[in-house]
C-alpha cells in the first residue's frame, strides 16, 4: 500500500523550465556482493548487475545502479517490493553477500526542463556535460551538505535521491533558486 | 575547488566528496607483534607521523561517491594532487613521482 511521503513541493517549482516533482514511492534494495561472486550472482539471480561504477540497468520499471566497486541498488516500484525481497533472501543463503532494503530510507525528486542542468549544479559541483556525465549514468554525491543520489534519465530529466529528512532542506534551495530566476 | 582522481571511480570528482584519512602505508603490527611491543613503539605506531613538507602519501577516503579509501601522493606545500592509486599497490617510487609530475 502506498504511503504519505509528507513532501511539500511548492507551486513554484513546477514551470516549464524547471519542474520538480516527487516521484511516488518505490522499492529500493542495497545490494553488497563480493567481486568474485557477481558472475555467479548474476546468473542465479537474473539481475542485470551493471559493471561499470555509475553505471545502470533498466529493465522495465526496474534500475539497477552501481555505486561502488561491490555495491549496487535495485529500485523498482513499490508494488515488486516483496517479490524483490524474497528472491533476495532466497540467494543470501547461496552468497556472501548484504541486501539491505531502504525503500522508506530515500525520497526521490525528478527534476526536469531547459534549468534541469543548473538546479542541479547550485548544490552540486559535478561536471554536467553529456560528454561526462550521459544520460543513463548514476552517481552518489552531495548536494551542499545533503549526500544525494544523482541519475540522468535525459538530456534534461534528472532524478535525485535523497535521505527523506533531507528533502525539505532540498526543496528550500530549489524554492530559493526558482526566485532567482524569476 | 580541487579535483581529485578517484581510481576506483576512474574519475576526476570535486573535492567535497573526500575524506582526508591520515598518513599511507603505515601497517599495523600483527597480534604476536603487538604483544613484544614496549608501550613506547606502540604509541609511536599510534600517533607519531612524519609530517612531511612536500610530496606526502596520504588515504582518502570517497565518501560521497564509491564508498572507498584509496592513497594519494599531494604535495602539502602546493596542495597538488599528483597522482592517486589503490590501496593495495606499493608507495610510488620517487622516479614515478616525477614521471606522473610532468605529464
Amino acid at each position: 500500500m502506498l504511503f504519505d511521503q509528507g513532501i511539500d513541493i511548492p507551486e513554484a517549482l513546477s514551470g516549464d523550465a524547471l519542474n520538480i516533482a516527487l516521484e511516488p514511492e518505490k522499492a529500493r534494495f542495497n545490494v553488497r556482493v563480493k567481486s568474485k561472486d557477481v558472475a555467479a550472482f548474476k546468473k542465479a539471480s537474473g539481475f542485470k548487475f551493471p559493471v561499470k561504477i555509475g553505471a545502470t540497468a533498466k529493465t522495465g520499471t526496474q534500475l539497477i545502479s552501481k555505486f561502488g566497486p561491490d555495491e549496487w541498488v535495485i529500485s523498482d516500484d513499490a508494488k515488486s517490493r516483496e517479490k524483490i525481497a524474497k528472491k533476495l533472501s532466497k540467494l543470501a543463503g547461496q552468497f556472501v553477500m548484504s541486501a539491505t532494503d531502504i525503500s522508506h530510507r530515500n525520497i526521490a525528486f525528478n527534476v526536469s526542463g531547459r534549468l534541469a542542468n543548473e538546479a542541479v549544479n547550485i548544490g552540486c559541483p559535478l561536471d554536467l556535460s553529456l560528454k561526462s556525465f550521459p544520460v543513463g549514468k548514476a552517481t552518489r554525491t552531495i548536494f551542499e551538505n545533503a549526500p544525494i543520489q544523482l541519475y540522468r534519465s535525459g538530456e534534461d530529466t534528472f532524478q535525485i535521491e535523497c535521505w527523506r529528512s533531507f528533502a525539505p532542506y532540498m526543496v528550500d534551495f530549489w524554492t530559493a533558486f526558482s526566485r532567482d530566476i524569476a | 575547488m580541487l579535483l581529485i582522481h578517484c581510481p576506483h571511480c576512474n574519475e576526476e570528482r570535486p573535492e567535497l566528496e573526500f575524506a582526508y584519512a591520515g598518513e599511507a602505508h603505515i601497517v599495523r603490527p600483527n597480534e604476536a607483534e603487538q604483544a613484544e611491543m614496549s608501550d613506547a613503539d606502540w604509541s609511536k605506531f599510534m600517533f607519531i607521523r612524519d609530517n612531511i613538507r612536500g610530496d606526502h602519501a596520504e588515504r582518502w577516503w570517497h565518501a560521497h561517491g564509491c564508498n572507498m579509501f584509496f592513497n594519494a601522493i599531494r604535495n602539502t606545500v602546493t596542495d597538488k594532487f599528483t597522482m592517486t592509486y589503490k590501496v593495495c599497490q606499493k608507495r610510488p617510487t620517487e622516479h614515478q613521482i616525477k614521471v606522473a609530475k610532468n605529464d
